[in-house]
C-alpha cells in the first residue's frame, strides 16, 4: 500500500518536473524508473533505502552507466 | 489509444490544471508579486493610487485626523526617520508616520503613516501605563504634563500624573534616529501603605493588517516567547479566543508586510502577553510585568521598549544582536530558508549600494552565481552537445532492441562509451538552482528595500509583475484585459529566451516528451507572468548566459553540430 503511493510519487515526478527538465540521467535507467521498478520488487521499506542510495550516487563525481536494480 | 498518445492526454491535462488551477493556489501559498504601483494607460504610466480615502458616511464614528489630533494637548516626535505625536490625553503614542518610506511612487505621495489615533481611519497605537490593582494608577482620561514640547533623538520627554493617594507617576519617553521608543515607568509611593506595581504596555489596531497573511509570509498578530518565534495566531484565531502566553524575554505586536509595531518589555524579567479582540474589529497585543510591592517612600522603574517603523534588515539585525532585543529579526517572515536568504539579501544588497540600481544587481547577482557553477555546467552542456550529435545512433539502437529494454539500455551506454561521451551530471546542479531562485523570490517579496524599486523604462517596482502588456496594444488602447491573459513584455521576453534555450538541449527521443518540450516555454510564460519583474529579470539573465555558453561550446566544436537532431 505505501509502496503504491511511493511509486504513485515517482511517476508524478516523471510526467511533472523531469519532463520539463533537460535530460541529466547518468545512470541507466534512470532514478525515478529504478525506484518504481525497486519498490514494485522489494515493497516500501526496502525499495525506498535502494532508491534513496541510488539518488545518492547520482551527482557529478559519482558513477554512471547501466545500474539495474539487484 | 497507443502509450505516447495516451501520455500527450495526460500531460496536456496536467498542463491545463497547472494553468488554471495554479492562480487559485499561488494567491494562498505564494502570493506572486507585490500590487503593482503603476498602470499603463493611453500611452501614460500612471500611479496607480492606494486605498481610497473614507468617505464621510463610513460606518461608526470615524471622524478626520487632523481634527482629533488637534482635539487634546500633544508633544511632537521629531526624527530623522519618525514624525508625529504623543497623545498627553492617556500618554498615547497614537500619531506616526514614516519619512522614509511612501505610499506610492508618485512624487509627490504621502508619507505611509503608521500610527493613527482612535476614532480615525486605520486607528493603531500603543500606550504604556500600570495595572490597577489597588495602585489607582492614572486614567485613560487623565491629560499628563510634559517637560518638553518636542521628542527628538538625545531629548527625551518625561510625562509626570499623580494620583490623590499620594503617588507619583512618570514615563519618561526616549527616541533613537531610527524606529525605537524607551519607556522606562516610574512609580513613587509618598502614600502611607506599600502598593503593589504592575507596568502593562499595549498595541491597538482597528481592522486586520492590508497585507495578506499568506503560507510564505505571515502578517498580523506576532510574538516571540520563550525562544521561539511565533508567526501564529492570526487574527481569526484572536477573534475565536484570547491568545495568551508567560515568557522572559521576547516581544509581541503586529506585524504587516513591511510594518511592524512591537512591545518590548524587559528582556530580563518575566511577563504575560496576550492578544485579543475588542469591538468593532479592534485588535490588542499588550504585556504586563510580573508585580513587585512597593513600600512607602519608595520608588520603583521599570523600562521597556517600543518599536515603531519599517522591518529594514539590517536595522533589525541591529537591534537584535547589539542592543538585545530577542530575536527581532525573525519579524522578517524568511521562514526556514533564512540561512540562503539572508546571504543573498546581503550579497543583492552589497550590490545595490555599489550600482543603485536594484535590477542590475539582480543581473549580476544571477552572472556571480553562474559564474560560480560554471565548470559543472560547462561539462553538463559539453555532454549535452555529444549527445544531441549521435542522436541518430541512438535511436538506431532504440529502433533495433525496441523489446528488450535492458538490453537496450546497455547497447546505449556502450555506445556512449565508444562516442567517449562524458556522463551528465544528473539532476543535482539543476535541482540546486530551485533553492535560490526561491530565495530570491522571498527577498523580492519580502524586504522592504525591494520596494518600489525601479529598473529601467517603464519598469517602476522590481517586485511588482509587468504593467507593459500588448493586449491592449501597450495601454494605448483604453481597456484593462482580462487578468490571466494580460502578461506583460518582460514575461514574454522570458517565453522567448526559454524557447531559445530549450532548443539547445538535445531533443528527447519520446515523441510525448518533445511535445511537452516545444510547450513549455509558453506555459512557464504564463505560470511566471504574475510574479515579480525581479525574478522574471533572474531567469531571463540566466537563460541568455546558458544559451551564450552553449553557443560558444558549439563555435569551438563544431564537430557537435555536425548531426543536428531533427
Amino acid at each position: 500500500m505505501i509502496a503504491r503511493a511511493l511509486i504513485l510519487v515517482a511517476r508524478a515526478w516523471q510526467i511533472g518536473p523531469s519532463a520539463v527538465m533537460p535530460p541529466t540521467c547518468r545512470y541507466q535507467p534512470s532514478c525515478s524508473a529504478y525506484a518504481i521498478e525497486a519498490l514494485r520488487r522489494y515493497g516500501a521499506a526496502r525499495g525506498s533505502w535502494l532508491a534513496a542510495k541510488r539518488i545518492a550516487r547520482c551527482h557529478p563525481w559519482g558513477g554512471h552507466g547501466y545500474d539495474p536494480v539487484p | 489509444m497507443t502509450e505516447d498518445n495516451k501520455n500527450f492526454v495526460l500531460f496536456a491535462v496536467v498542463a491545463a490544471l497547472i494553468l488554471f488551477g495554479w492562480p487559485l493556489i499561488q494567491n494562498r501559498f505564494f502570493p506572486t508579486a507585490n500590487p503593482p504601483v503603476t498602470k499603463i494607460e493611453g500611452g501614460k504610466t500612471e500611479v496607480v493610487q492606494g486605498k481610497a480615502a473614507a468617505t464621510a458616511d463610513a460606518p461608526g464614528a470615524i471622524r478626520d485626523r487632523n481634527l482629533v489630533i488637534g482635539e487634546s494637548p500633544r508633544v511632537k516626535i521629531d526624527t530623522p526617520t519618525l514624525q508625529g505625536s504623543i497623545n498627553l490625553k492617556g500618554a498615547r503614542i497614537d500619531d506616526l508616520v514614516l519619512k522614509n518610506y511612501k505610499d506610492t511612487i508618485a512624487k509627490d505621495s504621502a508619507p505611509v503613516r503608521l500610527l493613527s489615533p482612535a476614532g480615525t481611519t486605520d486607528a493603531y497605537f500603543a500606550a504604556f501605563g500600570w495595572r490597577d490593582d489597588g495602585l489607582a494608577p492614572p486614567a485613560a482620561e487623565t491629560v499628563w504634563t510634559a517637560s518638553s514640547p518636542v521628542l527628538a533623538p538625545g531629548k527625551p520627554v518625561t510625562l509626570t500624573a499623580a494620583n490623590a493617594k499620594g503617588q507619583r507617576f512618570q514615563i519618561e519617553l526616549s527616541v533613537d534616529k531610527d524606529y525605537m521608543f524607551t519607556v522606562k515607568q516610574t512609580v513613587a509611593n509618598g502614600g502611607q501603605a506599600p502598593v503593589p506595581v504592575a507596568t502593562y504596555g499595549l498595541v491597538n489596531r482597528a481592522g486586520v493588517s492590508k497585507d495578506p497573511d499568506s503560507w510564505t509570509i505571515h502578517t498580523g498578530p506576532m510574538s516571540v516567547a520563550n525562544g521561539s518565534a511565533n508567526y501564529s495566531p492570526n487574527f481569526k484565531d484572536v477573534d475565536a479566543a484570547p491568545q495568551k502566553f508567560t515568557t522572559t524575554g521576547g516581544w509581541l505586536g503586529f506585524t504587516d508586510k513591511y510594518w511592524l509595531t512591537a512591545l518590548l518589555p524587559d528582556q530580563a524579567r518575566s511577563f504575560d502577553g496576550q492578544f485579543r479582540a475588542g469591538n468593532a474589529k479592534t485588535y490588542q497585543a499588550d504585556y504586563t510585568a510580573a508585580p513587585q510591592l512597593l513600600p512607602p517612600g519608595r520608588q520603583i522603574t521599570q523600562t521597556a521598549r517600543f518599536f515603531a517603523g519599517a522591518k529594514e534588515v539590517k536595522l533589525l539585525d541591529r537591534y537584535t544582536d547589539k542592543e538585545g532585543a530577542t530575536k527581532l529579526d525573525y519579524a522578517i517572515d524568511w521562514g526556514w530558508f533564512r540561512l540562503v536568504e539572508k546571504p543573498i539579501f546581503y550579497y543583492l544588497d552589497w550590490l545595490f549600494r555599489m550600482i543603485g540600481n536594484f535590477g542590475v544587481a539582480i543581473i549580476l547577482l544571477t552572472f556571480t552565481i553562474r559564474a560560480l557553477v560554471f565548470p559543472i555546467a560547462q561539462r553538463q552542456y559539453a555532454s549535452m552537445a555529444h549527445m544531441r550529435a549521435i542522436q541518430p545512433k541512438m535511436k538506431a539502437i532504440q529502433e533495433r532492441y525496441k523489446d528488450d529494454k535492458p538490453r537496450q539500455q546497455q547497447e546505449i551506454m556502450a555506445l556512449y562509451k565508444s562516442e567517449k561521451v562524458n556522463p551528465l551530471a544528473g539532476c543535482l546542479p539543476t535541482l540546486l538552482q530551485i533553492p535560490i531562485f526561491y530565495a530570491l523570490y522571498k527577498v523580492l517579496m519580502l524586504t522592504i528595500e525591494m520596494r518600489h524599486q525601479p529598473f529601467v523604462a517603464w519598469i517602476k517596482d522590481l517586485s511588482a509583475p509587468d504593467p507593459l502588456t500588448p493586449l491592449n496594444l501597450f495601454g494605448l488602447l483604453n481597456f484593462t484585459p482580462p487578468h490571466f491573459l494580460a502578461i506583460g513584455v518582460i514575461p514574454i521576453i522570458l517565453g522567448i529566451s526559454m524557447y531559445f534555450q530549450f532548443k539547445l538541449n538535445p531533443t528527447p527521443m519520446d515523441e510525448t516528451q518533445k511535445q511537452v518540450f516545444a510547450l513549455m516555454p509558453w506555459v512557464l510564460m504564463f505560470v511566471m507572468a504574475p510574479f515579480a519583474v525581479g525574478l522574471q529579470v533572474y531567469w531571463i539573465t540566466s537563460n541568455i548566459i546558458t544559451i551564450i555558453q552553449q553557443r560558444l561550446l558549439y563555435a569551438r566544436h563544431p564537430a557537435l553540430l555536425e548531426a543536428p537532431a531533427k
